[in-house]
């Protein structure tokens, strides 16, 4: 296996873009990417685009096919990958595997989503297909539930309050008045959070990520020829990427996340590294209970005590372990095919300095959890510094 | 005939599993018998979900997670407006939502006396 390096990356502002269409936003954010590699002039070898449910919000479907034909990446291989809200995450394993190989030398990964094409309603729906047809879907169960539940489970058994979540949201929201890519450039209070309207009791709307457009990129080459592009080159020292049974309930433990356990564990025994040799993460915050439990279930706190360290302030922007520093899905947004390659794309910009008024202090390792579920399928990234 | 709330018991290892799967979550095995899950059900976590799915009218819609007593959990809709963790429930028929026009049928959990 060859030593993979990403070599440019390039996204889209994300948030209710109106008058940008998928393959807009796929274009520009692929474009932003290569021109960072100073890949214009080159040939790619192939293309993975990210993309959860083109065909269901904007009537398009083979977007991968479009993509090489609109930015002329012709004749490269291309193809569109689908894992749920991890499509993202998907395609950059995917281009991963092609570089690793030695199939491929130059790869673009591109992810997008156009959420606001359809009403809230129908994506909401849309969302709820994820969930078991027969033992959740047809009882009404949606994301927003499920994530109500395991919410009452954390406070329950963990002493978790409704101001823990606050927060986080609060914390996720400076992070993302820093970030002018971020959806949401709004500051949140941990009052104003806890007097948002209630949509799954516990969860009120600041407990949960908006509806947004976006697009996000990466180029990956060899690490032995990245110098021919660029001198800050980052690795992909590991990757993880596991399943569990679909249904909430039926997980041994309703609270352990167990996807992304042993996802971050196949990823760490891959770089070699162990939890407390990452200097910043971006966690699949959909809702805000899931930066606890994946903050825990990843290795990087205690089961249980994930929430201490938010309120420690261990996990803010000059904490020890900076959780988000994008705004995360909470405020930067959640266009869903996009999210597993924008939180890449955050990393790569943290680790080489250039992540402006957010940047995270001299950060040498990233980390990157991205759902295809609830919980049930996890795909893990590790970046290190490649120079 | 009275509808009965059942799991799936594995004909290998003995295992119950809800939802069905086509093997086995522990053996893999392929062969599984039916197996009624008993009346009485704990609740372990519930929702009061205020933004509703299609064919659902009224606000809330409760759902939560019950705990049969061998072990086996479900995910429902709830007939109380008043759940409290650790109560019992037991699986009713009725209607579930409507999807389509069309009225979906199933188990729900109802407080026991
Ligand atoms: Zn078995």
């Amino acid at each position: 296996m060859r030593d993979v390096a990403i070599i440019g990356c390039g996204m889209t502002k994300f948030g209710r873009l109106e008058g940008k269409d998928l393959m807009d936003l796929l274009a520009e954010a692929s474009l932003r990417a290569i021109d960072d590699a100073g890949a214009g002039e080159r040939d790619f070898d192939s293309v993975y685009v990210g993309n959860m449910m083109a065909g269901e919000l904007v009537h398009q479907t083979a977007v991968a096919s479009a993509l090489v034909d609109r930015i002329n990446l012709i004749p490269a291989g291309a193809e569109r990958v689908e894992n749920g809200p991890a499509s993202g995450a998907s395609a950059v394993k995917n281009g991963f595997f092609a570089v690793s190989s030695g199939a491929s030398d130059l790869v673009l990964v591109a992810g997008g989503e156009k959420m606001t094409a359809a009403d809230t309603d129908v994506i909401g729906d849309l969302v709820s297909t994820m969930t078991h047809p027969t033992a959740e879907y047809v009882h009404g169960v949606t994301l927003p539930a499920m994530a109500a539940m395991l919410t009452r489970l954390y406070m329950e058994r963990y002493g978790v309050t409704e101001r823990h979540l606050a927060m986080v949201a609060v914390k996720n929201h400076a992070n993302a008045l820093k970030n002018p890519y971020a959806h949401l450039h709004r500051e949140c209070t941990i009052e104003g959070a806890m007097s948002s309207i209630m949509i799954a009791d516990p969860l009120r709307l600041y407990y949960a990520c908006p509806i947004s457009d976006g697009a996000a990129a990466v180029v990956l080459c060899p690490l032995e020829k990245a110098n021919e592009f660029t001198d800050k080159p980052v690795r992909i020292a590991g990757f993880g990427h596991a399943s569990d049974v679909q249904t909430l309930q039926e997980r041994e433990d309703p609270a352990v996340l167990k996807s992304v356990q042993l996802a971050s564990q196949q990823a760490f025994k891959m770089a070699k590294l162990e939890p407390n040799d990452i200097d910043v993460v971006e966690t699949h915050d959909a809702f805000e209970i899931l930066e606890i439990v994946q903050s825990e279930d990843a290795g990087f706190f205690e089961k249980g005590k994930g929430h201490l360290a938010v309120e420690k302030g261990v996990t803010a922007l000059n904490g020890k372990l900076p959780i988000n520093p994008s705004g995360g899905l909470k405020a930067k947004g959640h266009p869903v095919g996009a999210t597993g390659v924008a939180q890449i794309v955050e990393l790569v910009w943290q680790l080489r300095g250039e992540a402006g008024e957010r940047q995270v202090k001299n950060p040498k390792r990233g980390f990157a959890c991205n759902f295809g579920g609830f919980g049930n399928n996890t795909v893990i990234h590790i970046l290190e510094r490649g120079w | 005939m009275e509808q009965k709330f059942t799991g799936f018991k594995c004909k290998s290892c003995g295992r119950v599993m809800y939802p069905k799967h086509d093997r086995c979550l522990d053996c893999k095995g392929t062969e599984f018998e039916e197996v009624e899950l008993g009346e009485g059900a704990t609740l372990l976590t519930y929702t009061k979900l205020y933004v509703l799915p299609e064919g659902i009218e009224m606000p809330p819609l409760v759902l939560g997670i019950v705990k049969f007593p061998g072990g086996v959990r479900a995910m429902g809709q709830l007939t109380t407006d008043d759940p409290k963790i650790g109560m019992k429930l037991r699986p009713v028929w009725g209607k579930l939502r409507k999807m389509k026009d069309k009225e979906i049928f199933g188990f729900k959990f109802e407080p026991l006396k």
